[in-house]
């Protein structure tokens, strides 16, 4: 029997460099393919990053906005996500989630999930560890109000944006200092969120040179598992953090981030203590409005110890990118950037399983080009561009991809992409090394060919729709294999073959100035292949469970005399039983918010998860029941 | 193996060449630009704001004109309800077959004489001067945090027979000017 046995650790993560800044397109004619809303969005001294506006991207793309997740009641970043209705997302316990778009929620190794297909930043940071390739969701505390948006793409990504953008990308984009003056302090109370505050206060210095620094504390408790015991499960962090943003001239900008923080997560077996701290600096020259460089460097230290099990990792990451962007001729705009990121950690073996070596330095070089290429006189535009990398693991990588985008109208745009994207190895596939099971040093990457078509429409300014459709064709998916020269200890391989197809709509309705409606309708599917008869016949149980469809839908109400009534209600179908775990129940259910602002002051009562106790995601051994819970929050800000 | 302490705070900053003023404004007023063609979009005008079926949709600019080429690069070939989108850039005796008039910062010393020559004409007015709404017209552009954004009028709309729809008035500011006043 395989015991994957592994309570994991850290964040840390991949490159590229961020695109944080409102896209500007200068030409008034690309400012007309814009909606109002997207139009007053556009800061008038960006008039550089003729970046396309999302709503033009050859993608299946989609925005949470800071307001979204403010009218959704959401306390935790993982609860934001599932605000973007192209992401399956589920909790697996009381502070942790398994997060992943079009499928590949992994099995839970310990209570967290091996997913590792989506590449996720905070800021351009990415926080994905080498460890096992994910998140871990509950060292991610971007104070949610900060957030001035998260884009969701779904799809791979790895042309611009690097390796395990495989399925998707996640980027999380918070306030310029600029758009965060004065003060405000929050503090609420609750039934499973039992305490939180947050701070927060942005000022200037000149008038050029602006600032905010917040610190917030949470505390949230323990779940049930199905057995009825107590999940243990109970967490609390603390994080505080600053940004700066100085605009030294009208070309260029330089901000300067940064966050500490500490806490602990309970384990039904042992509680993790984790801490971690980050600094990143990026430099914005924009020399013309269709051309500019982007510079970025950051370093990123975090640790996770579990006391009881003896393990710990501190994991460091030093990275630097560099991005260019310049028109060449009339109808190319050529993008290419570098990169390069050290990470290096520590090990302290656990009782039962370990990596070796336990110290590790890991290097990735990076590079990638792109040509976005508008030929005049007609509604085209092709992207065509490619990632290389060197990592060490696997070595050299290839990311290619081809985006077609067709706007016959002002309203409406067909596009349709081909990509191949890559999951580096990480340091579970390849050096594991518990009683029963052996990472392996040959492990390739993971890759996949991924066919999509997708189509947007805004029939009225009031609604907008969009429809994505996607065929993956995945190879060299991790197995889990016999191994005939060591009898009775596994070896991890690449010998599944995976096809997955699906489809995701969404969209938003401007039903009346009072009240707005966004959500969508995901669904998708796989077959699993084994390329082996060593392949153990489950391995498909530890890579995947999935529901096949889902369902979101936020309902934000503006009601008079500043009243504020909102909903998000989703509906997810079953978890089918693999070999390794039952079946989870399909659900419903919804999230109530009811808020009201008088002058400086905003008081909300939230009820979150109305159907009651249901698990959302199943381990071997445990499964952990989410509880209805309500909380109320207090706001006063100046 | 040892685990080095980069310093990697100090970032040198050389600067080479910064953007014009000018370069900004021209962005700014792109936008602005935009803006224009979409709220004519959004607007309704009564029939006898025409002279007849075929008459074009004027949008006028009074004064110095910030726009450039924007606008009309903006308008080029484009239709609202069925009728022909047209610039024009006539003088304030001129203004009698404008539908959208926008009053440029130009004409700030003498927009009470403007707005009074408008009078109850069904004319959508659009300015960018401070508390051009305050002062009696109908959409006014601001600034918030360097992005363009405008308070509305629509008992003042309404006083002239344009129907708004409700999305523009949700995204823009509501400005009680009328007795009954507007917007949810």
């Amino acid at each position: 029997m395989l015991l994957f046995v592994c309570a994991l650790a850290s964040a840390g993560g991949h490159s590229v460099s961020a695109q944080t800044a409102e896209p500007a397109p200068s030409s008034p004619v690309a400012l007309k393919k814009l909606s109002l809303r997207e139009l007053m969005d556009i800061e008038v001294t960006s008039v550089s990053r003729n970046l396309t506006p999302l709503s033009q991207t050859a993608a299946a793309v989609q925005v949470i906005t800071r307001e979204d997740i403010r009218r959704s009641g959401a306390t935790t970043l993982p609860e934001a996500l599932r605000l973007a209705p192209n992401l399956l997302v589920a909790q697996v316990n009381s502070h942790d989630w398994a997060v992943t778009a079009r499928g590949f929620n992994g099995i839970s190794v310990s209570t967290g999930s091996l997913a590792d297909k989506l590449l996720v930043m905070i800021d351009g940071r990415s926080i994905y560890t080498p460890l096992f390739g994910g998140v871990f969701w509950d060292a991610q505390f971007v104070p949610l109000d900060e957030i001035e948006r998260i884009e969701v793409v779904s799809g791979p990504g790895g042309t611009l944006w690097g390796a395990n953008a495989v399925n998707g990308i996640i980027n999380i984009i918070t306030r310029s200092a600029e758009d965060s003056q004065g003060g405000s302090v929050t503090v609420g109370l609750g039934s499973f969120l039992q305490k939180f505050g947050e701070a927060r206060y942005g000022g200037t210095l000149g008038k050029d040179f602006f600032y905010r620094a917040y610190a917030q504390y949470f505390d949230a408790d323990q779940t049930t598992r199905v057995t009825g015991l107590n999940g243990n499960d109970g967490w609390s962090t603390t994080q505080a953090g600053f940004r700066t943003d100085y605009r030294r001239s009208e070309s260029d900008h330089l901000t300067v981030q940064g966050d500490v923080y500490e806490g602990n997560q309970g384990e039904p077996a042992a509680t993790a203590f984790v801490n971690g701290q980050n600094v990143l600096a990026r430099w914005t020259h924009t020399d013309s409005p269709d051309s500019d460089w982007v510079t970025q460097v950051y370093y990123d230290r975090t640790r996770r110890r579990f006391p009881t099990a003896r393990f710990q990792e501190v994991l460091q990451t030093f990275d630097i990118d560099v991005q260019r962007r310049f028109p060449a001729g009339e109808q190319h705009s050529i993008l290419w950037g570098v990169g390069y990121r050290h990470m290096w950690d520590s090990i302290t073996p656990g009782n039962s399983f370990s990596f070796v070596p336990h110290q590790k330095v890991m290097r990735l070089f990076s590079g990638f080009v792109q040509d976005e290429i508008t030929p005049t006189g007609t509604e085209l535009r092709l992207t065509i561009g490619t990632k290389f990398e060197h990592n060490e693991f696997s070595g050299f990588e290839i990311q290619p991809s081809v985006r077609l985008a067709w706007t016959p109208t002002q309203q409406q745009m067909v596009w349709a992409a081909a990509s191949r994207g890559v999951r580096s190895p990480a340091r579970f596939d390849t050096e594991l090394k518990t009683p029963t099971s052996l990472g392996n040093p040959d492990f390739a990457a993971e890759d996949v060919l991924a066919y999509e078509l997708g189509y947007r429409v805004s029939p009225t300014e009031a609604l907008s729709l969009s429809v994505a459709a996607f065929h993956n064709q995945y190879s060299n998916i991790r197995s889990f294999n016999i191994n005939p020269a060591t009898p009775g200890i596994g070896i991890i391989e690449n010998d599944q073959e995976v096809t997955g197809f699906g489809i995701e709509l969404s969209g938003a309705y401007q039903a009346a100035t009072w009240w707005r409606l966004r959500g969508g309708y995901t669904y998708q599917e796989k077959e699993f292949r084994l390329r082996s008869t060593l392949a153990i016949p489950f391995s498909d149980a530890f890579e995947a469970q999935d529901p096949q469809d889902q369902i979101i839908l936020q309902s934000v109400m503006d009601l008079p005399r500043g009243v504020q009534l909102d909903v998000v209600g989703r509906r997810v179908a079953e978890l089918p039983p693999t070999a390794l775990n039952p079946r989870i129940d399909p659900y419903t259910t919804a999230d109530v918010r009811l808020g009201y602002t008088f002058g400086r002051w905003e008081v909300s009562a939230v009820a979150q998860n109305l159907a009651g106790n249901h698990a959302e995601f199943s381990s071997p051994i445990l499964a952990f029941e989410i509880p209805r819970s309500y909380h109320g929050r207090l706001t006063f800000a100046w | 193996m040892v685990t080095p302490r980069i310093a990697f705070f100090a970032i040198a900053l050389t600067v080479t060449g910064t953007l014009s003023a000018q370069t900004v404004a021209d962005a700014e007023y792109r936008i602005k630009a935009v803006f224009l063609f979409n709220f004519v979009q959004f607007v309704e005008w009564p029939p006898n704001a025409f002279a007849n079926e075929n008459a074009p949709l004027a949008l006028c600019v009074l004064g110095t004109d910030p726009f450039g080429e924007s606008l009309d690069q903006v308008v080029a070939g484009e239709s609202v309800q069925n009728r022909r989108l047209v610039v024009r850039r006539p003088n304030i005796t001129e203004i009698d077959d404008c539908h959208l008039l926008f009053v440029s910062k130009s004409e700030q010393p003498r927009l009470g004489e403007v707005l009074q020559h408008v009078g109850s004409a069904p004319v959508l007015t659009v300015s960018d001067i401070d508390g051009f709404v305050t002062r009696g017209g109908t959409i006014g552009f601001y600034l918030d945090r360097k992005r363009v954004r405008f308070e509305i009028s629509p008992s003042r709309a309404q006083t002239r027979g344009l129907k708004m729809s409700s999305q523009l008035l949700g995204l823009g500011k509501i400005h009680h000017s009328g007795p009954k006043g507007g917007g949810p």
